[in-house]
C-alpha cells in the first residue's frame, strides 16, 4: 500500500509535517486539562503546568453553575434521541430498501432533497409551533425534531443493501411475520450499522446548539453547549469552572470515540463511495 | 394470480407501514415549517402584530448590506477555508499514508481528535486562547515573532482569520480521514508503473493521487461548503455576535438575531433564509454535477 | 429471557423519561416570586436584600433571583414571542431598552399606577421612559450618573499627583495630557474602551446637552456635539490611550487585570471595581471631563440604570406587585434601611427620593483614593445631568454607530462625515427604511 521511499531527508520532513499537525491538534486538550486546575488569571494566560485549584473549580461548576444537572439534560436528551432515532430510521430504511415501490422511490427522493435545507430556514416556523403547542422550554422540543434524520435512513438504507433478500425469503416461506423478521432476523445482524447511527445520532444531539438555544428559556433546562455559551456571556468569565465543564461536555464524545473507532468512523463517512 | 396480487399489496403496505414513523415526523418537523414559512415570508413582524407587505422582505434584503456583507463572508469562508483545508487534509493523508507504519495508528488518532468537539467547545477554547492578553499572544510576543499583541478577536481582518484558524483545527482531521479511505483504495501498482517510467512523487501526486481521488475530494467539499452557508456556533461564541461591528457576521448569524433579538421580525428572517436554502440548492447541484460527471469517467 | 428482559426495562425507562420531557423546565409554583436581572454584584445583590427585607414579614414566599447576564434580552423576546412561556414573574430592564418593549409589547406588563404605586417619590427622569399615557409599568431603580474612574497608583508613578486632579471639574483636553502622560510612563492606556458598544460615546455626547434624534424621533447624528464627541474618541484612539477590547466580559476583565488606568462610566461600576479588593485605595472618580464649545455642556452625564417590571403573563403577578410595592416603592424604616444597605454595598443608588437622606449617601466609602465620600459626589453629579431622549429606535441607532465608529477607529473610514454616513445608512436598512 506506501510506496516505499529511501529518501530520508522528505521522511524527516513528512515526520515532522505530522507531528506538528499532532502538537496543533492536541495541544488545546491538554491546556484543557490544566486548565482545570488553574484560577481564571493563570488559564487566560496560558499556563501550562498544573495548578492547586481543580477542587475550586469543580467546586463552582457543580454549585455555581449546576453542571450535574446540565450534564443530564444532555445525556438525557441524547440516549432518548438515539433510542427513538435507532427505532425509527431503521425500520425507515428498512421499509425503503427491502419492499421497492416507485412511489416510496420518489418519496425518498424527496427526502434527499431536503437534506440541503439549511437548519435556520426552518427554527422560526418550528419555534412558533412549539410556542402555540406550549411546548417551548421542555425538553420534548429538542428531541421530537431530531428523531427523524434523513442521512440516517440514507446510510442505513445503504447498509441494509448488503443484507441478503434469500434470508428474508426463507424466512417467510417459514411462516414468520414481516415484523418479526425485520426485529429478530435483520436486526441483530446489522448491530455494526446500529452502533454508527447510534453514534451518529448521539454526537449529533449531544453536540446541537442553535435549535435548544432558541428552545430552552429557562436555566434549569439548560444543556451543556448552552451552559458554556452562557458562561462565556457573564459578568466575569470564571475560566477554570468553563474548563472543567468543557472537559466534561468533550468526555462522553471521546469515550465513544476511543472504545469504538471504527463504528465512530463509518457514523461520520456514512457511505462515501 | 389473485392470491399473488394481494400478497403483493400485503407486503406493499408494510412497507408503508415500516416507512410511516418517519414520514410523521417528517410531515411535521420538516413539511410543516416549510409550509408555513410561506405565511411568515409575506409580512412584516413589529411586537407582536404583523402585517402583509408582500415582496417588500426581498425589496429590503436587496438594499440591505449587513446581510449581503454576512452572505459575503460565507463565501469569503467558503473560497478561502475549504480549499485550505482540503489541501491540508489531503497532504496529511498522503503523509501519513506513506509513513512509517508503526505510528500511523495513534497519529490518525491525535490529528482526528479535533473532530469529536462539539463547535461550542472549539468557540469556546479558542476565544479564550486568542484574547488580546491571552494564551496565544503571549506565546508570540515572547518569541518576538510580534511586538504588540494581534487583536485577533478585535480587529476585523484578524477576526475572519480567526475564524477560519477555528474551522480549519477542527475539520482538518475529519477530512483527513476521509482521504486516507480513498487513499487506501489506489492500486500501488499504479505508483509503481509511473516509478518506473520516471515519474518523480510531486508529479505523482498531481498526476495519479488527485485525479483518483476527486470524487473523495468533491464529497469533502460538498460537505464543507454546505456547513460554512450554516455557519452559526463560531461567530456567534467566539467572535461574540458577528463581531467585531459585523466583521464576521454570517447569514445564519443575522437570521436568527432578525428572528431572535432587536426587532423579532420573523418575516424578514423567513425571507432572508429562501435566499440561505436558494444558495445552498445551487451550490448542491453544481457540486452533484461536477461529481456525476467524474464519476462517468 | 434476559435479553428481553432488558429491552422491556429500557423501553420502561425511555418512556418514564419520555413523558417527563414533555413538562416545562420552569415550573411555576404558587408562593415562588422569579426574578431576572443580571450582574451578580449589582442588580442581584440588591433584589436580594430586598427580598430579605420581604422575608421578615413573609417568610413563606421564595423569591429566586436568577443571572441571566447577556442572554436576557433573547430570552425576554422569545418568551412574549410565545405569549408568556418562560418568562419570570418580574424582570430588570434598561431604561433606553423599554421603551421599544412598550411600543411593541403594549399588553405584557403590568401597570403598577394603577396597582397604587405612588410615583411622586421617585426621580421624575426616570418615570418618564416607563410611563405610557395614563399607565406606567416599572419601578425604578439605579441611577447610571457618570463619571471619570481613575487609577491613581498610575497617576503617581506617571509623576503626577493626584490630588492636582481629585474633585476637579476638568476639560477633555486636560484629560489628554493626563492620558498621555501616564501612558509614557506606564504604558498603560488611559481608558478601556469596549469598541463594539458606544456607551462611553453616548456619555460624552449626553453631557453636551445633544441628543440623537430630532424632536419629530428622526435621525440626526449631524449634530455639532455629536461631531466633536466622535473627534474626541478619534483623538484618545491615535494618542493611545484606548485599550480596544470586544464584549463586556472582556472590558470587565480589562479593567480588573490592570490592562488600563482608568475608564468613563457610571457609579454602578462601584461593585464590579470593589471585587478585586487588591485595588484598594487605589481608585478616585473625579467628574465626567466637559466638551468644550457646545453651549449646554456640563460635566456630568448619565449611562444606564434600570426599573423593575412585571409581566401580565406571570401567575403569581399578585405575589410580585406586592413585593415590589412594599420594599422598594414604600417609605419604611426597613425599607430605608435596606436603600442605605445596597448603597454602601454595591454602589446602587436608588432614585426613591425619601431614601436619598440615608446615612451612606454622604459617608466616606475607605475603599476610595483619601476615602472619597464617591455617593456624596455622584449625587450632587446627578442633578446636573442633561436629559437625554432615548425614542423606541434607540438600539438600531447605538448599533449603527458603534459599528461605524469601529471602522472609523480602524482606518476603513476616512473621516467624521464617513462615519456619520454609515452609521445613517446602516441605521436606515435595519429599520427597514
Amino acid at each position: 500500500m506506501s510506496v516505499v521511499r529511501n529518501w530520508s531527508g522528505g521522511r524527516v520532513v513528512s515526520l515532522l509535517v505530522l507531528l506538528l499537525a499532532v502538537v496543533v491538534s492536541v495541544f488545546p486538550f491538554l491546556w484543557m486539562l490544566v486548565g482545570m486546575t488553574l484560577n481564571p488569571n493563570d488559564v487566560l494566560r496560558g499556563i501550562l503546568t498544573p495548578g492547586k485549584e481543580f477542587v475550586s473549580n469543580w467546586e463552582k461548576a457543580t454549585r455555581n453553575y449546576n453542571l450535574l444537572l446540565f450534564f443530564w439534560n444532555s445525556i438525557k436528551i441524547a440516549l432518548l434521541t438515539v433510542f427513538f432515532g435507532l427505532i425509527v430510521n431503521s425500520i425507515a430504511a428498512y421499509g425503503f430498501e427491502k419492499y421497492p415501490s416507485k412511489a416510496r422511490d420518489r418519496v425518498f427522493g424527496i427526502l434527499l432533497l431536503t437534506l440541503i435545507i439549511p437548519q435556520i430556514a426552518i427554527v422560526i416556523p418550528m419555534f412558533r409551533m412549539f410556542a402555540f403547542f406550549k411546548l417551548l422550554d421542555t425538553h420534548a422540543a429538542i428531541i421530537l425534531p431530531s428523531i427523524m434524520s434523513v442521512f440516517i435512513i440514507f446510510f442505513m438504507r445503504q447498509n441494509f443493501k448488503m443484507f441478503p433478500t434469500e434470508i428474508m425469503e426463507a424466512a417467510r416461506v417459514d411462516g414468520a411475520g414481516e415484523f418479526y423478521t425485520f426485529l429478530r432476523i435483520v436486526s441483530p445482524s446489522m448491530q455494526a450499522t446500529y452502533a454508527s447511527g447510534a453514534i451518529y445520532l448521539f454526537i449529533g444531539q449531544w453536540n446541537s446548539y442553535l435549535w435548544p438555544l432558541i428552545t430552552i428559556l429557562t436555566d434549569a433546562g439548560k444543556t451543556l453547549p448552552i451552559a458554556m455559551a452562557s458562561m462565556m456571556n457573564a459578568y466575569t468569565i470564571e475560566y477554570g469552572a468553563l474548563m472543567v465543564i468543557v472537559c466534561i461536555s468533550v468526555l462522553p464524545v471521546l469515550v465513544l470515540f476511543l472504545s469504538m473507532q471504527k463504528q465512530f468512523v463509518a457514523g461520520l463517512l456514512g457511505s462515501v463511495k | 394470480m389473485e392470491k399473488r396480487g394481494t400478497y403483493q399489496q400485503y407486503l406493499n403496505r408494510f412497507g408503508w407501514k415500516c416507512v410511516a414513523p418517519s414520514m410523521v415526523l417528517f410531515c411535521v418537523f420538516m413539511l410543516y415549517p416549510i409550509l408555513s414559512s410561506l405565511y411568515y415570508v409575506t409580512r412584516r413582524w413589529k411586537g407582536m402584530t404583523n402585517t402583509f407587505i408582500g415582496l417588500g422582505n426581498f425589496v429590503r434584503m436587496a438594499h440591505d448590506q449587513v446581510f449581503q456583507a454576512a452572505i459575503g463572508h460565507n463565501f469569503l469562508f467558503m473560497f478561502i477555508q475549504v480549499p485550505l483545508m482540503i489541501f491540508l487534509a489531503l497532504i496529511l493523508a498522503v503523509l501519513l499514508n506513506q509513513g512509517i507504519r508503526h505510528f500511523r495508528g495513534p497519529i490518525r488518532l491525535a490529528i482526528f481528535l479535533p473532530s469529536v468537539t462539539s463547535l461550542v467547545v472549539v468557540s469556546v477554547l479558542f476565544r479564550v486562547l486568542l484574547q488580546a492578553n491571552g494564551m496565544l499572544n503571549n506565546v508570540l510576543l515572547g518569541a518576538h515573532l510580534i511586538s504588540t499583541p494581534i487583536g485577533w478577536l478585535n480587529d476585523s481582518g484578524w477576526a475572519k482569520v480567526t475564524i477560519i484558524l477555528a474551522m480549519t483545527w477542527r475539520w482538518t482531521g475529519y477530512n483527513m480521514v476521509f482521504f486516507l479511505v480513498g487513499l487506501q483504495s489506489i492500486d500501488t501498482e499504479i505508483y509503481e508503473a509511473a516509478e518506473v517510467d520516471g515519474a518523480s512523487k510531486v508529479r505523482q501526486f498531481f498526476n495519479i493521487t488527485i485525479p483518483l481521488l476527486v470524487p473523495v475530494i468533491l464529497f469533502s467539499a460538498v460537505t464543507s461548503t454546505s456547513g460554512t452557508m450554516q455557519l452559526f456556533d463560531e461567530p456567534n461564541i467566539l467572535t461574540w455576535q458577528g463581531g467585531p461591528a459585523n466583521a464576521t457576521m454570517t447569514a445564519a448569524l443575522y437570521i436568527y438575531r432578525q428572528a431572535f433579538f432587536v426587532n423579532a421580525d420573523f418575516g424578514y428572517a423567513t425571507a432572508m433564509s429562501y435566499i440561505v436554502v436558494l444558495i445552498s440548492g445551487i451550490f448542491a447541484v453544481v457540486q452533484m454535477r461536477l461529481l456525476g460527471d467524474r464519476r462517468s469517467k | 429471557m434476559r435479553k428481553g428482559l432488558t429491552l422491556a426495562l429500557a423501553l420502561l425507562a425511555a418512556l418514564a423519561l419520555t413523558v417527563g420531557t414533555f413538562t416545562s423546565c420552569g415550573k411555576a409554583m404558587t408562593n415562588k416570586v422569579t426574578v431576572w436581572c443580571w450582574d451578580p454584584n449589582f442588580n442581584v445583590y440588591s433584589m436580594k436584600q430586598a427580598a430579605a427585607v420581604y422575608n421578615k414579614a413573609h417568610p413563606n414566599v421564595n423569591i429566586e433571583i436568577v443571572d441571566m447576564a447577556q442572554d436576557i434580552e433573547a430570552k425576554i423576546i422569545s418568551g412574549l414571542q410565545a405569549n408568556g412561556a418562560g418568562l419570570p414573574d418580574i424582570a430588570l430592564f434598561q431604561d433606553f431598552r423599554i421603551e421599544q418593549f412598550l411600543h411593541d409589547y403594549p399588553k405584557a406588563f403590568v401597570d403598577l399606577k394603577a396597582a397604587g404605586v405612588d410615583y411622586t417619590k421617585f426621580a421624575p427622569y426616570k418615570v418618564g421612559p416607563m410611563t405610557v399615557g395614563n399607565s406606567i409599568y416599572g419601578i425604578p431603580f439605579d441611577t447610571g450618573s457618570t463619571g471619570l474612574w481613575l487609577r491613581t497608583d498610575y497617576i503617581k508613578q506617571a509623576g503626577l499627583n493626584p490630588d492636582d486632579y481629585y474633585g476637579k471639574n476638568l476639560k477633555w483636553a486636560d484629560i489628554i495630557k493626563l492620558g498621555v502622560a501616564v501612558k509614557a510612563k506606564t504604558g498603560k492606556p488611559l481608558l478601556a474602551y469596549q469598541s463594539d458598544n458606544f456607551d462611553m460615546l453616548r456619555i460624552v455626547v449626553q453631557s453636551t446637552g445633544g441628543q440623537f434624534f430630532n424632536p419629530d424621533g428622526s435621525l440626526n447624528l449631524r449634530s455639532d456635539a455629536f461631531k466633536k464627541s466622535l473627534a474626541l474618541f478619534k483623538e484618545l484612539n491615535d494618542k493611545g490611550l484606548l485599550y480596544q477590547v470586544v464584549g463586556w466580559s472582556d472590558w470587565i476583565n480589562a479593567i480588573n487585570s490592570d490592562q488600563s488606568a482608568g475608564f468613563l462610566n457610571a457609579i454602578w461600576m462601584v461593585g464590579s471595581v470593589k471585587s478585586r479588593p487588591e485595588n484598594k485605595g487605589k481608585y478616585m472618580v473625579i467628574p465626567t471631563p466637559l466638551i468644550e464649545g457646545v453651549s449646554g455642556a456640563a460635566n456630568a452625564s448619565n449611562n444606564g440604570g434600570s426599573s423593575w417590571y412585571v409581566f401580565s403573563s406571570s401567575p403569581n403577578k399578585a405575589r410580585a406587585v406586592d413585593f415590589l410595592k412594599s420594599v422598594w416603592a414604600t417609605s419604611t424604616p426597613d425599607n430605608l434601611a435596606f436603600y442605605n444597605t445596597i448603597l454602601k454595598g454595591a454602589g446602587a443608588m436608588g432614585t426613591y427620593l425619601p431614601s436619598q437622606s440615608g446615612s451612606n449617601y454622604t459617608a466616606a466609602d475607605d475603599f476610595f483614593y483619601k476615602s472619597q465620600p464617591v455617593y456624596k459626589d455622584f449625587a450632587a453629579w446627578m442633578t446636573n445631568v442633561p436629559v437625554l431622549k432615548y425614542t423606541p429606535n434607540y438600539v438600531p441607532m447605538r448599533d449603527a454607530v458603534a459599528h461605524a465608529t469601529l471602522n472609523y477607529f480602524q482606518g476603513k473610514l476616512k473621516s467624521i462625515d464617513d462615519t456619520i454616513t454609515a452609521a445613517e445608512a446602516e441605521y436606515k436598512q435595519v429599520m427597514g427604511q
